[in-house]
């Protein structure tokens, strides 16, 4: 039996947006007392994203944090990321297939997602390194800027509205 | 009578190379190409011409300058030079002398339509090339530099065309190259005005005549046939002339343009020596800068004439309004400019009342014999010109209106004809027609391939939680109305979340993965909100319970296998979990594979059959539910909608939260007394339950319903009553919940609540319906399996 990408079904509609779907990222929330997160290395600034075992861990919240890691075995990385942890009081969940997520290239992206997310996405504020929970329209995305590229992350459910509002003339 | 968007009179529909239904002739730029025609004020939006794919952006910047008029662009340049992000707009086509930086933007033919709280600012670019956009921009700092805008005189006659504001006037020569008469005279209460007449002359216009108001001298009427041809004019002596003009020019002084400022709540205060309002208060990251903030002419303050027909002297062009009708407002005892205005409908009109509003408010305080400035002019409300809500939904029209949203089976469900129908923000099957059958033959099909062999249902909409943390089982015994705490691993129990209220507010199911880790569903619409409520209560009430709440409802995907031979389906699937009733009973799950991918198989019904659900990760959704649908082949399996499983939940007497439910129903209305363990401690509603209003023995109580006639469907939403009198008014005791027909049962039933219905088994309601009166006899609400024998099986 075989995997389905998530974004299969938008595939021409994202390379016409210079957009691309990262498929089956593992991706495991983490939360977690904020001193513990930190001793791990887990960025503690609101929004920002951190380095840990070449994994991506992104701030979601004070005891919040998403690790994303290339697509693999995600219960791997749950059990790995559990016995780093300890055994205190921590919740490890899997939520790899929880949200699709491609990458949106090229200079004008920033104008494009300014059609349906409120946040300040110019340089002063928004850099490679950040991330955001925000919305794009009326669906919630994960934000993850990259050096060249914005990574979305979206609940599969709302990936049609999403992709479709960035198509809209900016 | 202008030259901008305060303009009352000319108002066009624009028809081409873009559509406008009315927008002021005044704000058009004449492009090649041109299509528009006159609208008298009025304009009726035809079926279809809405503007679509006006543009939407957010931009931040830290100073936003509304205006670009020499003040404007000062403050843009300062606010640039100090290292700001500066957006500078102006309503006009063109912006002379644009200051320029790095981050500096200036943006013409963009209208400031509102200012909100903290600097957020809604801007319409206009409908020109590029397409038109609206912006919705958050500034640090506003500032105004909106101009001045020029005030007419009320005297007799003034609506004729050629009478027009001085200003308007010198603009038409001096921007526009337009000559709006050939022989002019001039109206005015201050320097400036007069001074258009030096424009006009410039531009070889001959200037017969200036009354300077300031002196005495008035012009008492404008006269002539359709247009101007000639004014009276009052000298100082108190002696009357004629003159010949075809335009006359007029200047009553300038009005600070506050229109913005003041719906944000800024303040006016009147200023003597211009006879104007200038602001005064307002909140610290918004500033007025220029003409905007006072820095006008001085000025004679002369509102309107006192010569001529009252009835004659126009205050609010657009609405006809004269000096005689704010004057016969007052006479019937209204004294605010408030009650004016909504007495005459002054400044109600297409231009928001831009040149009538400091007129009206300064003609009521005449007339009361009050100073002038006593009362400012009436209210002012965003948006600042008129914008249609095709412009302002922007994208979010038609598709993007709201997010349809789909399950990972959803390919599949496209391409064997389903029929969808939303549920909230989903889109599910309704039901599946791969022939194009009608809705009941489906449902009929569906309903009896679960009750005899078996069916298949995506359930991957349903909301989905792990609630982690050494306290998760007390936190879950505080939300549910029944104990979670004693449930063995492995194991499932269904719950009932109350309001504070004690009305049920959602249900589920609470699967317990470890000790400290459950995994619940919700309703599929109620997701966010169940989610939303366990933190509101961790983090506000209960910060010293140690539970963490993910969402998963889109990590998984589930297929509903529902029917005597589910067992059989997934067997033929391959799985490694035993099957057997024995070591798998009813209300429990287990980890294992299904197909070959990991799988979590749980044992429960909301069919009343033997069923089980196949909780895969949502990549492996798709390829879950066709092995299921492969394996389920030889057994006669039929995919189902919602429509069948509505039916063959309410055979069971499942509610519906939402459907059976209304905010009002308590379990012990739905008879669910079992699920409520008042002896556990508290939970949410608890203490709600002991209100004696919820105690009553008569409150409505769900109820089955069997209609005399078993062809006859009542309609969910009828009204029971107890006697078939057809005298109205009649008292009304309950009302149809669910109605359907069932394949299994051959008849027609439903779910309803009826005061007492629970005493009530065996006797006859009534519906009255238009048709006439369907009877129907009360029974207990489970019309199938009342034993449960099948979904243990």
């Amino acid at each position: 039996m075989t995997a389905s990408r998530p974004l299969a079904a938008y595939a021409a509609e994202l390379a016409r947006l210079d957009a691309g779907e990262l498929p089956y990222l593992t991706q495991i929330d983490v939360r977690v007392d904020p001193s513990t997160a930190a001793a791990l290395g887990f960025p503690r600034r609101p929004n920002t994203t951190s380095d840990w075992r070449d994994r991506d861990v992104l701030w979601l919240g004070p005891d919040e944090w998403l690790v994303v890691a290339a697509a693999g075995t995600p219960a791997d990385l749950v059990e790995e990321l559990e016995s780093e942890l300890g055994s205190g009081h921590r919740s490890v969940v899997d939520v790899s297939a929880n949200r699709a997520a491609f990458e949106l290239r090229g200079p004008d992206r920033r104008h494009r997602l300014a059609t349906g997310c409120p946040l300040d996405l110019h340089p002063r504020s928004w850099a490679p390194g950040d991330c955001a929970q925000t919305v794009f329209g009326a669906a919630q995305v994960l934000l993850h800027e990259r050096a060249d590229a914005t990574r979305v992350f979206v609940r599969p459910s709302f990936a049609g509205y999403v992709i479709g509002l960035l198509g809209s003339p900016a | 009578m202008s030259a901008g968007s305060e303009e009352p009179n000319a108002f066009v529909a624009v028809l081409e190379p873009w559509t406008d239904v009315i927008v002021p002739a005044t704000t058009v730029p004449i492009v090649d190409g041109l299509v528009a025609e006159p609208r008298p004020g009025v304009a009726r939006l035809a079926d279809g011409s809405e503007k679509g794919g006006a543009r939407r952006r957010h931009h931040h910047v830290e100073t936003l300058v509304v205006g670009a008029g020499p003040a404007g662009r000062a403050a843009a340049s300062e606010a640039a030079s100090r290292g700001d992000r500066v957006l500078l707009v102006d309503e006009r086509h063109v912006i002379e002398d644009a200051p320029t930086g790095d981050e500096l933007t200036v943006l013409p033919n963009a209208t400031g339509l509102g200012v909100y709280d903290a600097g957020y600012v809604v801007l319409h670019e206009r409908s020109h090339a590029p397409p038109e956009r609206v912006w919705h921009i958050r500034a640090r700092r506003v500032v105004l530099a909106t101009g001045a805008l020029e005030r007419p005189i009320a005297f007799a006659g003034n609506d004729l065309p050629g009478v027009m504001l001085a200003g308007s006037a010198a603009t038409y020569v001096a921007r526009f190259g337009v000559a709006p008469g050939e022989r002019a005279a001039v109206f005015a209460t201050n320097e400036r005005g007069l001074g258009a007449a030096n424009v006009l002359a410039a531009a070889g216009i001959d200037v017969v005549r200036t009354i300077d108001a300031r002196t005495g001298e008035r012009v008492v009427a404008a006269q002539g046939y359709g247009a101007l041809e000639r004014i009276v004019v009052r000298d100082t002596g108190g002696g009357e002339d004629e003159v010949d003009v075809d335009l006359l020019a007029v200047c009553g002084g300038w009005n600070p343009n506050l229109t913005l400022w003041r719906a944000i709540g800024g303040g006016l205060t009147y200023d003597t020596a211009r006879a104007c309002f200038v602001p005064d208060g307002g909140p610290s990251w918004l500033s007025v800068a220029g003409s905007a903030a006072g820095e006008v002419a001085e000025s004679e303050p002369l509102w309107f004439v006192e010569e001529g027909e009252d009835t004659e002297k126009f205050v609010d062009l657009q609405r006809d309004q004269t000096v005689a009708d704010v004057a016969a407002t007052l006479g019937r005892g209204l004294r605010s400019v408030e009650h004016v205005k909504r007495a005459t409908y002054i400044g109600t009109a297409v231009d928001q009342g831009r040149t009538s509003g400091v007129l009206t408010a300064e003609i009521v305080n005449h007339l009361l014999g009050e100073g002038a400035g006593a009362q400012g002019p009436s209210g002012a409300r965003p948006p600042y010109v008129p914008v249609s809500f095709a412009t302002l939904a922007g994208p979010f029209a038609r598709d993007l209106f709201d997010p349809v949203r789909t399950t990972p089976i959803n390919a599949w469900h496209l391409d064997h004809g389903a029929v969808f129908e939303d549920v909230g923000q989903w889109r599910r099957p309704r039901y599946f027609a791969p022939g194009g059958e009608p809705m009941e033959d489906s449902v009929e099909r569906e309903c009896l391939a679960v009750r005899n062999a078996v069916g298949a249902m995506d359930a991957s909409t349903l909301g989905k939680i792990e609630v982690v943390g050494p306290d998760a089982p007390a936190f879950l015994d505080r939300m549910y109305t029944n104990r979670m705490s004693n449930l063995p691993v492995g194991g499932i129990r269904y719950g009932l979340m109350l309001g504070l209220d004690g009305m049920v507010w959602d249900d589920g199911v609470a699967m317990r993965l470890a000790e400290d880790r459950y995994y619940v569903t919700t309703t599929s619409s109620g997701a966010a909100a169940v989610l939303e409520r366990f933190e509101e209560w961790l983090q506000t009430e209960w910060p010293d319970l140690r539970v963490y709440c993910t969402s998963v409802t889109e990590q998984w995907a589930v297929v509903a296998v529902n029917g005597p031979r589910a067992r059989d389906v997934l067997s033929a699937a391959g799985t490694d979990v035993d099957l057997s009733r024995e070591s798998f009973p009813f209300m429990s799950f287990r980890d294992g594979s299904l197909a070959g991918v990991p799988a979590r198989l749980a044992r429960v019904s909301f069919s009343g059959e033997l069923a089980f659900e196949v909780h895969v990760s949502a990549w492996h959704g798709l390829a879950a539910w066709e092995a299921v649908l492969a394996a389920g082949g030889p057994f006669g399996l039929a995919p189902y909608g919602l429509e069948a499983m509505d039916v063959l939940r309410a055979e069971m007497g499942f509610f519906i939260v939402g459907q059976e439910t209304d905010g009002t129903v308590t379990p012990f209305d739905l008879g669910m007394d079992w699920i409520v363990n008042l002896s556990k401690g508290d939970f949410i509603g608890r203490r709600s339950l002991r209100r004696t209003d919820l105690v009553r023995a008569d409150r409505k109580q769900l109820v089955g319903l069997l209609p005399e006639d078993p062809s006859a469907l009542l309609p969910e939403g009828a009204q029971l009553v107890l006697e078939d009198t057809g005298r109205i008014p009649m008292p009304m005791s309950g009302h149809v919940t669910s109605s359907y027909r069932s394949p299994g049962l051959d008849r027609t039933f439903a779910l309803g609540l009826l005061a007492g219905g629970r005493g009530m088994h065996g006797r006859t309601v009534y519906a009255p319906v238009p048709e006439g009166t369907i009877a129907a006899q009360v029974t207990v609400p489970v019309f199938h399996d009342p034993e449960g024998a099948r979904r243990d099986g």
